[in-house]
């Protein structure tokens, strides 16, 4: 016990009557480390703390989850000999009497509902969204679309979304061609299916940049909605906008849009490399034997991946036009491009393979052995 | 009382099953990963499973072919519920056995009137 | 003598004092860095649901790179682990490095491999390919096993590279534990950065005592043995408040071996990992740094500060020094090997601030330190020390070292948060406490063995052997390592 007296004393006098007679240094030493103790009892206290009011938290939500979750749950199991009407005014007045104000249950509330919402189709929609309005939670979506804080305002646009409430399309257009690159794409995937009358016209507008990532959200949006009314994309295909070009050209792809041909095909001529590579994959895909000189035509000043892609898109195409082309290939010095060139071969559905065959009679070693890997359908390509 | 497992990993989505399928008057059994809906398959005999496809441990897949392999058990109606509309996946699954596909998002109502069609088929068996 | 003495020992102090006050400046504007990056990602993640795509046709198309040498025990169930992660487009690539046991005919069983008519294109140098293999059973078609002479880690990820058919190359450790959403999380940065990304890297974390079930982590836990404890807290604050901050500052260096994803056409552009050296992560990181300025290009090497990646940590004293000095040899070996980096301004903040900081933190500093205690000895042994001065000085350091260290620990428990339970989270702290007494001075001695086997040519690996986490269907980790 007297050591431990003796050091508080040292410390004591250290810090009050010695402190001014230190050299400098010392003198520092001692003040870094006078705060570097303070600091950390600071984080004990604080992690401590935290850790104590998210124990708190997560009690309350347990508690919501359980009360909220069985109220739903109840709810969305009726007949359907029910009337909309009269579920809801069977329900509703017991979550009117829910302390609504409160922040853990009114997240809850929110998340349970959307959840609901989306997992069930049906009348079940139905008597959610009307339930979503009677308890003003549309209005507090609403507010939080119009916050100042961008994360709010996506968390808003996501509550629209999810509960379609098609109104709010108008109110969300402004944001989809923002600065912020998420709210941008949260805007642009909720406004998708919100616009009843024309769910693309941000496409129109868009200056921004749609991000890789976002082309992905986007695409699943467009390709997943049935209840989505399908334009030609091909109206965009003429867009400044290099990545409103490259999202509409995968949707050409996808929705397999013909009509887009001579568009695609000008695309060959595009500043962009991607725009161009892109183009011919799609070329290749749909066979559009109509392209195949215009490929060709710019083979020779691609660099080597849309080469790449041109060899494959004449084997898909395989219109028999370009097989010299395709055969002076297996003798490029590059080992990619006669793989390519081979497997193009391959895909002449009636003598593709004998082809090769062929082929491996009269060649180098080297490319003998390149057929081999090209005529084994084990390795995919 | 026919007896039901239902194995969903999202705990509101496997509330809601369970919830809706005690009203129709089954004995129902939940499982919240496929690891439980395993242990609860071996020791109990039910007259249907339910599924998801995508779960921790254990996918619906496994369960299925578990199901599907058993010389006694196979006669079990399962019914896989998938998020996604992978073509294959619901080839694969039709070829291992499986009964019927539900995709999210699906009506509960509909839902009801397949199990009750698939129980009552395997109780005439 | 004596007065001369006396002087030295003012200026000594004053050298000590001045040099710590700027390694903790340095630590402060890290941490201060990281914060605001960390802070940041979390609140970007927050929003953004991955589901899209999990499915998605557009998700680019990845290859998962693992060598493997002398795996027998767990490399069955390894391959199956990676064969079930969350992500559309990919396939793994296992490399066998000439392994001495019987991890080949062991994977060659259980998947059912056959030998395929392969053409490798050897567009960077690698040992022989003896053989591709694939799997007869359609549901392995994402395998594909290469079976080659043995040439070490870097030669057998150069022969993947040759192998593999996609566009993103993900090499790790195949006895990783690999968190089902880690591609997914990965792969995101290059559809999203305006730049170029040649690389993105994972956070590691420490795998022992922890529960695992069929490869997959059930729970965390603190690791019981303590020296495994110490290098979870040193992984938090190397991962969460250093490289966070390198990140922000588009300079960092290293991307750990033990997970990384990387832009193949660049790996392939730079001719790969390099055989020569010890530290091969480092050393390809830094290699394509330069020739990304070399060539003009912009691009950008990105970090993903979620723990998707677990491993085991050597418990052993002696496996965990073989370790520590095999890193210091790596950032030797990188740092000379790229020497007209240093403070050159054409390579900007790489050459300006990442190598300088490598040069005076990682490698000088341990060196610095040991020097200084040397002196401090010789001074205290002549009875030229004030006491009381010293142990203020020291106790600076101290107390600074915990704050620091506790600063971590908090950046975590606001994070990721994946130590929940109370008690682990007190055995962290006080980790903290004894870490600079215990653990410190002997990651200092490894770090100059490392040095001192460096100059005087003691190359060696340091065969590191693992206890398998799969022999029975459950286990936990065990925090004993065998040799």
């Amino acid at each position: 016990m007297n050591f431990l007296e003796g050091l508080i004393n040292y410390i004591a006098e250290t810090y009050t009557d010695r402190l001014n007679y230190f050299p400098s240094n010392v003198k520092t030493s001692l003040l870094i480390i006078l705060f570097c103790v303070i600091a950390t009892l600071e984080m004990y206290i604080y992690i401590t703390f935290r850790r104590l009011s998210q124990a708190n938290e997560k009690r309350q939500l347990d508690k919501w989850n359980e009360h909220v979750s069985n109220m739903l749950a109840n709810l969305i199991i009726f007949d359907e000999a029910d009337k909309t009407e009269d579920i809801v005014a069977h329900f509703y007045p017991k979550m009117k009497k829910w302390p609504l104000r409160n922040k853990v249950l009114n997240k809850v509330l929110i998340s349970e509902i959307l959840t609901y919402h989306k997992s069930f189709t049906g009348q079940i929609g139905e008597v959610l969204s009307i339930l979503y309005r009677k308890l003003g939670l549309d209005k507090k979506s609403k507010k939080k679309i119009n916050s100042r804080n961008w994360e709010v305002k996506i968390e808003g646009i996501r509550e629209a979304n999810e509960m379609r409430i098609s109104e709010m399309a108008a109110e969300i257009i402004k944001y989809t061609d923002d600065e912020n690159a998420l709210l941008r794409m949260e805007s642009q995937a909720a406004y998708i299916n919100l616009s009843e009358n024309n769910p693309f016209h941000f496409l129109d507008r868009a200056q921004e940049r749609i991000l890789d990532w976002h082309q992905v959200v986007l695409f699943e949006i467009i390709t997943k909605n049935k209840a989505l009314k399908i334009p030609s994309f091909s109206q965009w295909l003429r867009s400044p906008n290099d990545t409103v070009v490259m999202l509409c050209l995968k949707l050409v792809e996808h929705f397999m849009q013909f009509e887009a041909a001579e568009e695609v095909e000008r695309l060959l001529k595009h500043h962009n490399p991607r725009i161009v590579k892109k183009s011919v994959e799609i070329i290749g895909k749909l066979e559009l034997a109509s392209a195949e000189t215009s490929m060709f035509e710019i083979y020779f000043d691609q660099p080597e991946d849309v080469k790449l892609e041109i060899l494959n898109s004449l084997g898909k195409i395989s219109s028999g036009s370009y097989e010299n082309f395709l055969m002076s290939r297996i003798y490029s010095g590059n080992v990619k491009i006669k793989k390519e060139a081979l497997y193009a071969i391959k895909r002449d559905q009636h003598q593709g393979e004998e082809k090769l065959r062929e082929l491996y009679q009269q060649t180098t070693v080297e490319n003998q052995a390149l057929i081999n890997h090209v005529l084994d359908s084990r390795i995919k390509p | 009382m026919s007896r039901i497992l239902i194995a969903e990993d999202e705990v509101l989505m496997l509330k809601a099953l369970e919830f809706k399928l005690k009203k129709d008057g089954y004995q129902v059994d939940v499982a919240s990963d496929g690891k439980q809906a395993m242990e609860k398959i071996k020791q109990n005999t039910y007259d249907l499973i339910l599924t998801d496809i995508m779960m921790p441990f254990v996918g619906g897949m496994e369960i299925l072919s578990y199901v599907k392999n058993d010389p006694v058990k196979k006669i079990t109606p399962v019914l896989l519920i998938s998020a996604v509309g992978l073509e294959d996946v619901v080839l694969e699954g039709f070829r291992l056995g499986a009964e019927d596909f539900i995709y999210k998002p699906f009506n509960l109502n509909e839902l009801s009137v397949r199990i009750r069609r698939h129980v009552k088929q395997n109780n005439f068996a | 003598m004596d007065e001369f003495l006396a002087t030295f020992e003012t200026f000594f102090n004053n050298a000590v004092f001045y040099y710590a006050l700027f390694v903790m400046g340095s630590y402060v504007a890290l941490a201060l860095l990281s914060a605001v990056e960390m802070n940041g990602y979390m609140k970007k993640n927050s929003y953004v649901s991955y589901r899209e795509i999990l499915v998605s046709p557009l998700a680019p198309p990845v290859s998962i790179l693992a060598p493997a040498y002398n795996e027998e025990a767990t490399i069955v169930e390894n391959i199956r682990s990676l064969l079930s992660l969350h992500y559309g487009n990919y396939e793994v690539v296992i490399i066998n490095d000439g392994s001495k046991d019987n991890t080949f005919q062991k994977m060659f069983d259980f998947y059912h491999l056959e030998r395929v008519d392969f053409a490798v294109d050897y567009q960077i140098p690698c040992n022989e390919i003896r053989g591709v293999y694939k799997s007869k059973l359609p549901s392995f078609a994402k395998l594909t096993v290469v079976d080659k002479v043995n040439g070490g880690k870097s030669d057998a990820l150069n022969a993947g590279i040759n192998v593999s058919s996609k566009g993103l190359i993900l090499c790790i450790d195949v006895d990783c534990i690999v968190q089902e959403d880690a591609i997914l999380k990965l792969a995101k940065p290059y559809l999203e950065e305006k730049h170029m990304v040649i690389a993105t890297g994972g956070v590691v974390r420490i795998a022992n005592s922890c529960k695992v079930e069929d490869g997959k982590l059930v729970e965390v836990n603190m690791p019981r043995n303590i020296w495994p404890r110490f290098q979870v807290l040193e992984y938090i604050r190397a991962f969460l408040m250093g490289r966070m901050a390198w990140s922000r500052l588009n300079g960092l260096l290293i991307i750990s071996g033990a997970m990384g994803l990387f832009d193949k056409r660049t790996v392939i552009e730079v001719g790969g990992y390099d055989h020569s050296t010890v530290g091969e992560d480092m050393e390809l990181v830094v290699r394509m740094r330069r020739y990304m300025h070399e060539q003009d290009r912009r691009y950008a090497v990105v970090y993903i500060p979620d723990p998707l990646c677990w491993t085991e940590a050597p418990a052993d004293l002696q496996i965990l020094g073989r370790q520590r000095n095999r890193w210091t040899r790596g950032t030797i070996e990188t740092l000379l090997k790229h020497k007209d980096l240093f403070f050159n301004p054409r390579y900007g903040i790489l050459g300006m601030l990442s190598y300088p900081y490598w040069l005076f933190f990682e490698w000088l500093a341990p060196i610095i330190e040991f020097l200084g205690l040397s002196i401090f000895i010789i001074l205290a042994v002549t009875g030229h020390i004030n006491w009381e001065f010293s142990s203020i000085l020291i106790c600076m350091v101290y107390f600074f070292s915990v704050a620091l260290s506790t600063v971590a620990v908090l950046f975590e428990e606001m994070s990721y948060q994946q130590y929940t339970k109370g008690k682990d989270l007190v055995k962290l702290l006080i980790a903290a406490f004894l870490e600079p007494l215990l653990y410190h001075p002997l990651t200092v001695y490894w770090a100059i063995k490392g040095n001192i086997h460096k100059f005087t040519g003691k190359n060696t690996w340091g065969v590191m052997t693992r206890k398998g986490f799969s022999n029975t269907k459950t286990s936990e980790l065990t925090d004993q390592t065998t040799t």
